[in-house]
């Protein structure tokens, strides 16, 4: 960058166009050395495509299109400007209209932020191709630059403060019913201002600033507003990603009419254009009709970085229902039944019927149909696995507020707080465990050891057309019960049985997402795509398809045969903590450290839904087994529960002290149990939770609840460990609740 | 672990007073007392390595001290380099709506395990076994090159060729002074030859004549002996396996 401009300077010099090199030179120092450097690499683009003649077109081209977005937040003096004559003509004509500075400075601070997004493709040093991908950027943030140029507006930086206490004033002196919902203005507009100040690098005032009101502010924003604390330069702004999507992106309000119009007559009447600004560029109301909205109800919904959730985000069609089980007949041959018959069906039994297949021929409207996204055919082991399955089904226990489970607790000694990943198969035979020193331990819970496939010059000398040859390729001389297996070279954070167990995934802080075999417990396949620590992942309930989330904010769909991701689901403004797949595998619901949960649709990649409410970092998801609903847990200690269909909180459940970090409902849906940091296990009853549910056209119109305060009504039970944090909950088919957890000693 | 303890305020350097301060402010309150020295470790560093850089900026601008901009260049060549963040957002938005526009591929039944082509793989063998080097095969009455090997039971898929050695009668010469070398589970006992092995010659020392195996040798140390003779071309049509196979084990533990 340097040396574009140390080029550009000469060449002006050499042309003799000595005011524009002045010009430049004091724009240079005027946004600092590099942002000017990439300002004028632009300019300079377009000033050495004017001689060089090839990249003439581009160069104005760029130039007009910079002007032009410029144009929409200064006023037309710019663009008239740009319309004249080619390349250096061009420039030439634009350091006259420099009379206001801020002109300049907009389009300098333009490219500076075209640059900054520019970074990835390194094109700054390409005419043509920064032409090409400066348009495009353009033509994606056209507010950018408007958002941008605000930022560079200097309002007197002494008056913020009398500005915001202004504001204050008014909203406390307003009615009750409406204090609640202006309330809402005081963070972001916080924010943005203190942002605003240190951006134009005005840092005594904006420490005072931040001194005087940050601590007015609602207890949920305390995290943010520590890091907001350490950013006190310009340049700190450059580096915090979060911070730069927090800019850019638009903070969502949630008023009623009323409200808003209270609050735009006072603004628009009183010399505060300054707020009036910040508002309409920063922040987005959202204007419904109706009774203005309580405290609790705002305080339920809100705390998520980017605010609420628009309501048109939540009104997609999502298919909840669950897909069609196949049909087929169960072979019978219970033991503990007398009398095995040599037919295969007993007198006395009726054949089992699939019951969830036969129930209902016609489609439920709810399900997606059957080939929405295509999924793996059933193998004829899938088919035995399933036959297991609903015998197990047969047996299992009913759950109920009379008959809450046991629970049975897999403590990890001796991990010294390096287990940070656990995983149970479906038919609970083997449990994982992904450690912070890389390793991943793979354990049998039934007495049945871990065999692994015999190697290859022993599979040639077995018989192979004996009947038991799947028993005979596995090597009984290296059972055992415990498996380690390495690869990884980062902490390991998340680990997936597939549903036919025959493989693994883990995913770990080196950017990877490995596929192990359970049969030779070897690593298959490393998955690189993430290049940022990946913070879960998960199989699909019908195997084949997983999903990880990672720092880099984005969550991706993967399928086991191919190398790169098949979808990217990108939206989340912070890391993606926790991925889950929907039980019909067409939708994936991702938390995040922006303390939102977004639901996905495979198909397409579209955000279907958007749920706010949670004050922290979402570190665990669990959805209904009917599909209908979602269970989130965060580090604030709440479970929040969520009506997919309708994108509405439906209950929260208060109780526990820390970090939630499982979730699980039990197979048929009764009872939700909770795990947590605080080391107790949690059941709530999750069948009194979701009936009588208020779903009439004002509360689906504008989305607003009326939550009650019925989280004592639904713990049904509280199980305290030592001192062991529960890290993973999985319900065995017969609704017995096994729990693990590493044992701390503090 | 202990919950940390801090160092009490006189005898803690102020460096790292100044760096637990720092840590209480941005809200950390629990930590491991060797958090602090990692903390000022990497601190320094990073500001030794930045004023480094500034310096040699600012003698290339011919300058006579350090200032500002030259500190400003150092922060951020060096940001670029060691510290990477993820792709801003409307970069992520960007790729995403490419790769979701197609559609998802269909799933090809009955294909066995569904992995990525090979070379995506990890399950190619990371080992290649050294090309042989074809000994000629010489005119009777010199071949002999008798080996006694000596490897563990695990490694030996050649367990059921102990019974054929032990049938015949093997003579074997020792080499003086052979550096016996370990590697691995497995050692080669390399002799040479003096003299050809005839089935029942009377060779000269040293030698050992009519060497039979004894299995009791196996148990105890889990070592197995197998002997192969790979001696005149009387036993060659049968042995010739054998010898190549251990021409092969040889070569590669020379490797």
């Amino acid at each position: 960058d340097r040396q574009t401009l140390v080029a550009v300077l000469q060449f002006l010099r050499r042309s003799n166009l000595r005011e524009s090199e002045e010009i430049l030179r004091r724009e240079a120092r005027l946004l600092g050395d590099d942002l000017g450097a990439a300002a004028l690499s632009p300019a300079g683009a377009g000033l050495l495509g004017a001689p060089g003649g090839d990249a003439d077109s581009g160069g104005e081209a760029l130039l007009s299109r910079v002007t032009a977005a410029a144009a929409i937040a200064i006023g037309g003096s710019v663009a008239t400007v740009a319309s004249s004559s080619p390349g250096v003509a061009a420039v030439a004509a634009v350091p006259p209209g420099k009379g206001e500075p801020r002109a300049g400075a907009a389009v300098g601070s333009h490219c500076m932020f075209a640059s900054s997004f520019g970074m990835s493709y390194k094109l700054l040093l390409y005419p043509n191709a920064f032409a090409v991908g400066g348009g495009v950027v353009v033509e994606d943030q056209p507010d950018v630059s408007a958002v941008l140029s605000a930022y560079n507006q200097q309002g007197d930086p002494t008056l913020y403060e009398e500005y915001y206490s202004g504001l204050k004033h008014f909203i406390e002196c307003s009615l009750d019913c409406h204090r609640a919902e202006l309330s809402q203005l005081f963070y972001p507009l916080f924010v943005h201002m203190y942002l605003e100040l240190v951006y134009n690098q005005h840092e005594s005032e904006a420490k005072s600033f931040f001194e005087r009101f940050h601590g007015d502010q609602e207890c949920y924003y305390q995290d943010d507003l520590r890091v907001l604390s350490s950013l006190t330069k310009k340049e700190h702004m450059k580096g915090n990603e979060t911070m730069l999507d927090f800019r850019t992106s638009k903070f969502v309000l949630r008023i009623s009419r009323d409200s808003y119009q209270l609050l735009k007559r006072h603004l628009q009447e009183k010399q505060n254009n300054q707020i009036w600004n910040i508002v309409q560029e920063h922040l987005y109301i959202d204007i419904f009709d109706g009774m203005p909205r309580s405290k609790q109800q705002i305080d339920a919904m809100v705390g998520s970085l980017a605010g609420e959730a628009k309501r048109e985000a939540n009104k997609a069609k999502v298919f909840f229902g669950l897909l069609k089980e196949p049909e087929f007949d169960v072979p019978l041959d219970d033991e503990d039944e007398e009398g095995e018959n040599e037919e295969g069906k007993p007198k006395k039994k009726k054949p089992k019927k699939d019951s969830v297949g036969s129930k209902s021929k016609k489609q439920d409207p709810n399900a997606p149909p059957q080939n929405r996204i295509p999924l793996p055919e059933l193998k004829d082991s899938d088919k035995l696995d399933k036959v297991m399955n609903m015998k197990e089904a047969a047996r299992r226990v009913r759950l109920g507020p009379e008959c809450l489970p046991s629970i049975c607790f897999y403590t990890f000694l001796n991990a010294y707080q390096g287990l940070t990943a656990v995983d149970i198969t479906d038919d609970s035979s083997m449990i994982v465990g992904g450690f912070a020193d890389s390793t991943v331990r793979v354990w049998s819970v039934t007495p049945k050891k871990l065999r692994s496939v015999k190697t290859a010059a022993d599979l040639s000398l077995i018989d192979k057309e004996s009947d038991d040859v799947l028993e005979r390729i596995m090597d009984e001389k290296t059972a055992s019960e415990l498996k380690i297996l390495y690869g990884h070279s980062g902490p390991v954070y998340g680990t997936s049985f597939s549903p036919d167990r025959n493989y693994l995934l883990s995913c770990s802080e080196d950017g990877t997402v490995r596929l192990w075999s359970l049969q030779t417990f070897t690593c298959l396949v490393g998955y690189k795509g993430h290049n940022y620590p990946v913070w879960d992942t998960q199989f699909s309930p019908y195997g084949y398809y997983f999903v990880s989330g990672g720092h880099d904010r984005v969550a991706r769909l993967w399928a086991t045969d191919h190398y790169q991701p098949l979808r990217i689901f990108a939206g989340h403004l912070a890391d993606v903590t926790c991925t889950r797949f929907h039980p019909n595998s067409n939708y994936i619901a991702t938390g995040s450290a922006d303390r939102t949960v977004r639901l996905w649709d495979v198909l397409n990649g579209n955000c279907v839904r958007i749920f706010t409410g949670h004050k922290g970092p979402i570190h665990s998801l669990a959805f209904s087994p009917n599909g209908r609903f979602l269970a989130t847990g965060a580090t604030d200690g709440r479970v929040l529960l969520w009506d997919i269909g309708h994108g509405l909180m439906v209950g929260e459940l208060k109780g526990h002290t820390d970090t939630v970090y499982a979730l699980r409902f039990s197979r048929d849906g009764e009872i939700l149990a909770s795990g947590s940091m605080d080391n107790t296990v949690r059941l709530w009853d999750a069948v009194k939770a979701f009936e009588d549910l208020e779903t009439d056209d004002f509360t689906t119109a504008t989305g607003h609840i009326n939550l009650p305060e019925n989280s004592q009504d639904l713990l049904l039970g509280t199980y305290m460990t030592k001192s062991t944090p529960v890290v993973h909950l999985h319900f065995t088919r017969r609704n017995l609740l096994l729990a693990a957890g590493a044992y701390s000693s503090q | 672990m202990e919950p940390a303890k801090m160092a009490s305020p006189k005898s803690a350097p102020k460096d790292a007073q100044v760096m637990a301060q720092i840590l209480k402010d941005m809200g950390i309150t629990e930590y491991e007392p060797r958090v602090i020295n990692q903390m000022l470790e990497f601190a320094y560093r990073y500001v030794t390595t930045i004023l480094e850089d500034a310096k040699i900026y600012s003698s290339h601008a011919k300058k006579s001290s350090v200032d500002a901009d030259d500190v400003r260049l150092a922060i951020q060549c060096r940001t670029d380099q060691s510290f990477t963040s993820p792709p801003p957002r409307d970069f992520l938005l960007d790729i995403a709506r490419q790769k979701n526009q197609t559609p998802l591929p269909l799933i090809k039944p009955y294909s066995g395990p569904r992995l990525p082509p090979d070379r995506y793989c990890l399950t190619a063998p990371n080992y290649r076994l050294k090309s042989l080097q074809k000994k000629v095969a010489s005119s009777a009455g010199r071949i002999t090159v008798p080996r006694l090997s000596v490897g563990a039971v695990s490694s030996r898929p050649s367990t059921p060729t102990l019974g054929t050695p032990s049938a015949q009668t093997v003579s074997v010469s020792a080499k003086v002074g052979t550096p016996v070398s370990l590697t691995g589970q497995r050692f080669t006992v390399q002799i040479p030859s003096s003299q050809a092995a005839v089935k029942s010659a009377t060779p000269t020392t040293p030698t050992v004549q009519n060497v039979l195996i004894n299995p009791s040798l196996i148990g105890p140390k889990n070592i197995l002996i197998t002997t192969n003779v790979v001696s005149s071309q009387n036993t060659s049509n049968e042995s010739n396996p054998l010898k190549r196979k251990h021409e092969d084990d040889d070569d590669y533990d020379n490797l």
